[in-house]
């Protein structure tokens, strides 16, 4: 019998839209210094506007600690008890340095069965694209989410 | 960094060896303002859910990945990093984080480098594999 | 005459990898030595029939072969020689098929169905055949898996030897630096599926890893 999935299908095409996020020095240091970064331009301001950036440039996947900040809605799966990032996609398109603001707007891209380890999962994915305060896209993310039993 | 022209299928970028800490853990989560407690900064969470300990978020494990990537190629030169998160990554447990050249062209006037990129541990787990597209400048430039 | 039986290309949803990069890093691994003649793709829950990779496979002196990794209620199976037939008869998307009807339909549609890891933890045959159930039809399965965690193609070459099966190798390679780490040898010259099919039945062929397929490598 084939798995039929049950969901909140009217939420593809709509776009969920979340922010401005501040993007600041405080913001930037504490994310680089989590994960041990050294790269200067990265770390300190001084050596970010030597190199020609216009402030402290953020990491190239630096949003992704944004994208949970949209309040998706509950597309009402019937299926499983709980959620674990499964996959995740970043293509930074321009830079993000202290002082820039940035608006997330995301929406629902597929939803399907599949087997593994774990036993029978639903994957979900979502996309988001991030824009500066000029309205420029800055990075686009996509995020697959996998509901286990 | 290497210059376009220099650069072949094959080649190996790394290892870059490193570890998560539970305080960089708990650092990256204030950053990333998750609900506590959660199965990255609390163990009796994670157990709850199945896994030895606590966790490293999948977006860290992927910040740490880029690491290696901005250090060989520049702080810029990331295009595309794509990956799937294959196991839980634990805390305090040797990372090493690989690149390996997979293929080389050029687009829309840019030098692309396509890799794939894994995080892997002490006894060859493999947490998290994926692809990433560096963009360098070519010895002309 | 090595082939890789078990890839994904970016046609499947966890891949990473273009048939043209998996090609590609196929001539890095022949410079290194290493023989890989052609490699099968088998795709998660469908099969690709409107694909034709033979420019591609001319380009690049490798046989490209077209098959399916198919979920089923019984662990994952790889399906050879998928007909259009087959397709119509089973929803390659149902992650709930009986795996054992999936063997009944390829046979019966000339294709051939046979457990990949069966060592795998969780979702492998020797975890189904340990909660009691039974596959009279099986007579190959996956013994090598190049994705495999430690103890996993262990427990498929444990199976094989209790059960009489033979085993096939693949390397399960969803990045392009993966393909070939496993391959199945065979005697037979194989140049499409229904070679291929017509090869598993004749049953001469063995499961090796990349490092055997090295010139001057005996296997």
């Amino acid at each position: 019998m084939v798995m039929e999935l049950e969901y909140d299908r009217s939420l593809y095409g709509k776009e969920h839209l979340a922010g401005p996020f501040d993007v600041t020095t405080e913001l930037i240091q504490a994310f680089t210094a989590s994960l041990s970064e050294t790269n200067p331009v990265f770390i300190d301001e001084a050596a970010a506007l030597a190199a020609g950036y216009k402030g402290l440039l953020a990491p190239p996947t630096f949003c992704t600690v944004f994208v949970s900040r949209v309040k998706l809605p509950d597309i009402n799966l019937d299926f499983g008890k709980m959620q674990v990032h499964a996959g995740q996609r970043v293509q930074p398109r321009g830079d993000i340095v202290a002082g820039d603001q940035v608006t997330a707007s995301s929406h629902l891209k597929d939803v399907y069965p599949k087997t593994g380890r774990s036993g029978t999962m639903v994957f979900v994915v979502w996309e988001t694209t991030f824009r500066n305060q000029h309205g420029e896209v800055v990075a686009d993310v996509q995020e697959s989410f996998a509901v286990k039993e | 960094m290497p210059d376009f022209e220099d650069v072949e299928l094959g080649d190996e970028i790394g290892p870059m060896e490193t570890e998560a800490t539970d305080d960089g853990v708990e650092a990256f989560c204030q950053v990333w303002e998750n609900r506590k407690p959660n199965r990255f900064t609390d163990s009796e969470s994670a157990t709850k859910v199945g896994l030895p300990g606590p966790i490293v978020p999948g977006i860290m494990a992927m910040a740490i990945m880029t690491r290696l990537l901005t250090d060989w190629a520049g702080a810029g030169a990331l295009k595309d990093l794509d990956v799937v998160f294959r196991q839980p990554v634990p805390h305090h447990k040797p990372l090493t984080v690989t690149a390996t050249v997979t293929d080389t062209r050029q687009e829309d006037g840019e030098n692309l480098v396509e890799c794939d990129v894994m995080l892997t541990g002490a006894e060859g787990e493999r947490y998290v594999g994926g692809k990433a597209i560096i963009a360098l400048p070519s010895s002309a430039d | 005459m090595y082939l890789d039986m078990h890839s994904h290309s970016v046609s499947s949803d966890d891949s990473r990898a273009t048939v043209e990069q998996y090609l590609k890093w196929i001539q890095v691994l022949r410079k290194r030595g290493n023989t890989v003649d052609g490699i099968v793709l088998t795709e998660h829950r469908k099969f690709d029939a409107h694909l034709d990779y033979s420019s591609l496979a001319e380009q690049y002196n490798v046989l490209v072969l077209k098959g399916s990794e198919l979920d089923t209620r019984f662990g994952h199976f790889l399906v050879y020689g998928v007909t259009e037939p087959l397709t119509k008869e089973l929803d390659f998307a149902d992650v709930r098929m009986d795996a054992r009807e999936l063997m009944k339909a390829a046979s019966h549609h000339g294709a051939f169905a046979l457990p990949a890891h069966p060592g795998r933890f969780g979702i492998g045959l020797v975890d189904y055949m340990e909660q009691g159930e039974s596959f009279p039809d099986v007579g190959i399965v996956e013994l090598l898996n190049g994705g495999s965690r430690q103890g996993e193609n262990e427990r498929a070459s444990d199976l094989c030897s209790q059960h009489g099966y033979l085993g096939t190798g693949g390397s399960d390679a969803h990045l392009t630096s993966h393909i070939g780490t496993c391959l199945t040898n065979f005697e037979a010259t194989i140049a499409t599926e229904q070679d291929l099919v017509e090869a598993l039945h004749f049953g001469q062929f063995k499961p090796v890893w990349l490092q055997d397929t090295q010139k001057g490598a005996s296997t």
